[in-house]
């Protein structure tokens, strides 16, 4: 499914002609394979959220290549990739990144939108969406009506909708509290379970982490373990 | 995504800023009708002198004066114009150089009298009202208004005439004149002396009245054997009152036409005819010569005015630009998310130029309905502003500003530029927000 080979990164800093340069991720090697969560924890400045914006393709990688589902995307212009996403990626973001303008139904509807589904099917599909997430009486809130727990459940929503077989997630119960985190987790298992759905997550949290199939430690930008649990 | 979603993207956007949208359509839609209406008033008085030009006019004729050297047209150039292309008749007549004098019972009438060439008249579309054309020599044809001069002999010649000048409804000739005999009085000149001659015509045929209500046919028209007659005993061509011992036989000598007229067989063709008549060194005139010189110059005063126009569009454009930039400015985080989730550049960009073309297209779409307006006011209230002020009455028919759907197809199509235009540079901002920036709220 995933395919890290060799990845480096870093940040120029300063303005020119006095400028510096930050390494944030060095030689970084692994390989998901499909039907996997496979966590990624380390300490804040590890670099973890870099490799996720390289993965997701927010950010290009200074050296080294990603192949996702058998294609470099790491020499995708800005086009193909946005493409590529739509195509075969769903995210799920620490703080939910939800259009405060739109309902949860329209936030949902947004990806069937990207794609050209026609509004017949986009309905149905919102719909079973809404449902499979509990929130179908709220199809009709704006995010600011919703709580934490609900509009992370729409955000999960938005990244499913279009079944995509890797769902990439930053930090996804850093704004929930105890037990609304331990309502996803397991309905990141079931998803997993059910629809085959891959998934990388970003996170410190120990909880989170425990549900993967393998966990990969950075450290300092570097690859420091790769645990695989039973 | 779906031009129909894209459409409603923009809906809702643009309902996030009423307000700010709202003004931004009414700078447009002012420039677009500032555009329109000073334009207007180019098309309008085109349109008003180009149809006083037209109406004075029979369109498809072509005046000939005669070659370039000043030679009279004869039969032999009659017969090369009647050869030409797109020509439907040649019109050709000579004028009687004197007024005779027409009588009948108590009545007579001074009236023009031409020869004419009856078969290209009636080819020319000339018609009568009433009888048939000449067959013999005394017959003639009198114009429609040839009734009207007769004036009745006796009587006070005070009390003959109304106030218009007319002759009294009572007092006026009343019979039909067809089949009537009237005696026709020509003068000549011999030396010092002065004679007359009567003849008598008989009147077979009352031409139609001229298409035009203003224009009077007061004219006899009397064949060519009856010409000859008249010169041969004025020994003068034309039958002209003067002293015929410094002419030719006359009779020998061929007299060019007084008028000839090319009537081309369409509008289409006259230019055409024209230019053939100028090819073979005759000198034309024809209302296409006129109207191609009015053309150029309204056509150029119509480009200065929509260039004029135009800038008050451009400077709605400021207005549209600013409103964009806001927009995308406002709009960064979303647009993050929607580049995160998968929206392609083009999509963003696409919305954007939509939004702004979308402005632009409603103003101009209330400028055309406001232009319309003031277009309606300025032709009724102008007119009597300008009475009021120089106490001078306005020649009828006089349009101040007209929109022809030409303006509106050019206006919509200048608005529409401008406004894309000034989404571009917005909508390529969007285009290059960084996602994360967005998405953290940087932007």
């Amino acid at each position: 499914m995933i395919d890290i080979n060799q990845l480096s990164h870093h940040f120029t800093l300063g303005k020119k002609g006095d400028q510096t340069s930050l390494s944030v991720l060095e030689n970084i090697s692994f390989h998901v394979r499909a039907g996997e969560i496979v966590t990624i924890v380390g300490r804040s400045g590890s670099g973890k959220s870099t490799l996720l914006n390289l993965i997701s393709g927010f950010i290009r990688p200074t050296q080294g290549e990603i192949i996702i589902q058998n294609q470099k995307v790491s020499e995708f212009d800005e086009s193909e990739f946005a493409e590529f996403r739509l195509q075969h990626m769903g995210f799920i973001f620490q703080n939910f990144q939800l259009i405060p303008s739109m309902t949860a139904y329209q936030n949902i509807e947004l990806p069937l939108i990207l794609k050209g589904i026609s509004e017949q099917a986009r309905k149905k599909m919102t719909l079973d969406m809404l449902k499979k997430v509990r929130l179908e009486d709220f199809s009709g809130h704006y995010p600011s009506e919703l709580s934490g727990g609900q509009q992370q459940r729409v955000s999960i929503a938005r990244a499913l909708v279009l079944e995509p077989p890797l769902i990439l997630a930053d930090e996804p119960t850093g704004s929930l509290d105890s037990e609304t985190e331990e309502d996803l987790l397991r309905f990141i298992q079931e998803l997993n379970k059910e629809m085959g759905i891959t998934f990388l997550i970003i996170t410190h949290d120990d909880e989170v982490a425990r549900i993967g199939d393998r966990t990969i430690t950075l450290a300092d930008g570097k690859m420091v373990e790769s645990v695989v649990f039973s | 995504m779906k031009l129909k979603d894209q459409f409603r993207f923009i809906l809702q956007n643009m309902k996030k800023n009423k307000i700010r949208v709202f003004m931004t359509v009414l700078a447009t839609a002012m420039g677009c009708a500032f555009l329109i209406v000073l334009a207007s008033v180019a098309f309008g008085l085109h349109d008003s002198i180009l149809r006083d030009t037209l109406e004075n006019r029979t369109i498809n004729e072509v005046e000939v004066y005669g070659g370039e050297e000043g030679q009279g047209i004869t039969d032999q150039d009659i017969a090369k114009f009647e050869e030409l292309e797109g020509v439907r008749a040649v019109t050709r007549q000579k004028s009687v150089q004197q007024e005779a004098i027409y009588s009948v019972d108590d009545f007579q009438a001074y009236a023009p009298t031409v020869a004419a060439h009856f078969p290209s008249e009636i080819a020319s579309g000339a018609e009568l009202a009433e009888g048939r054309l000449p067959e013999a020599a005394d017959e003639v044809v009198v114009g429609h208004h040839f009734i009207p001069l007769l004036t009745p002999t006796e009587g006070n010649p005070d009390e003959l005439y109304n106030e218009d000048g007319l002759i009294k409804e009572e007092l006026q000739f009343d019979e039909n004149v067809i089949g009537q005999i009237f005696t026709m009085e020509i003068a000549k000149t011999d030396g010092d002396q002065e004679t007359t001659e009567e003849f008598d015509v008989k009147i077979v045929g009352v031409m139609k009245a001229p298409g035009r209500e203003w224009e009077w046919d007061q004219h006899v028209y009397i064949t060519d054997d009856l010409l000859d007659e008249l010169e041969t005993f004025t020994g003068t061509p034309g039958a002209a009152l003067m002293d015929p011992s410094t002419f030719e036989d006359v009779s020998a000598e061929e007299v060019p036409y007084d008028q000839v007229t090319v009537i081309a067989s369409d509008l289409e063709s006259v230019k055409n005819v024209s230019e053939q008549l100028e090819d073979q060194n005759y000198m034309s005139y024809s209302i296409v010569n006129e109207m191609e010189q009015m053309n150029t110059l309204f056509t150029i005063a119509k480009a200065g005015l929509i260039f004029i126009g135009t800038i008050a569009i451009l400077i709605a454009s400021i207005g549209i630009y600013n409103t964009m930039t806001m927009a995308v400015t406002e709009r960064a985080p979303d647009i993050g998310i929607m580049k995160a989730i998968g929206a392609s550049p083009k999509v963003i960009k696409r919305i954007f130029i939509l939004e702004s073309s979308y402005i632009g297209l409603i103003g101009a779409a209330i400028g055309i309905a406001a232009a319309y307006v003031i277009s309606i006011l300025v032709n009724f209230g102008l007119p009597l502003i300008l009475e009021a002020a120089f106490d001078e009455e306005m020649p009828a028919g006089l349009q101040f500003s007209s929109i022809p759907p030409l303006l509106i197809v050019i206006a919509v199509v200048i608005c529409l530029l401008v406004t894309i235009l000034s989404g571009l540079r917005p909508a390529k901002r969007a285009t290059e927000i960084d996602v994360l920036k967005a998405m953290r709220r940087e932007i």
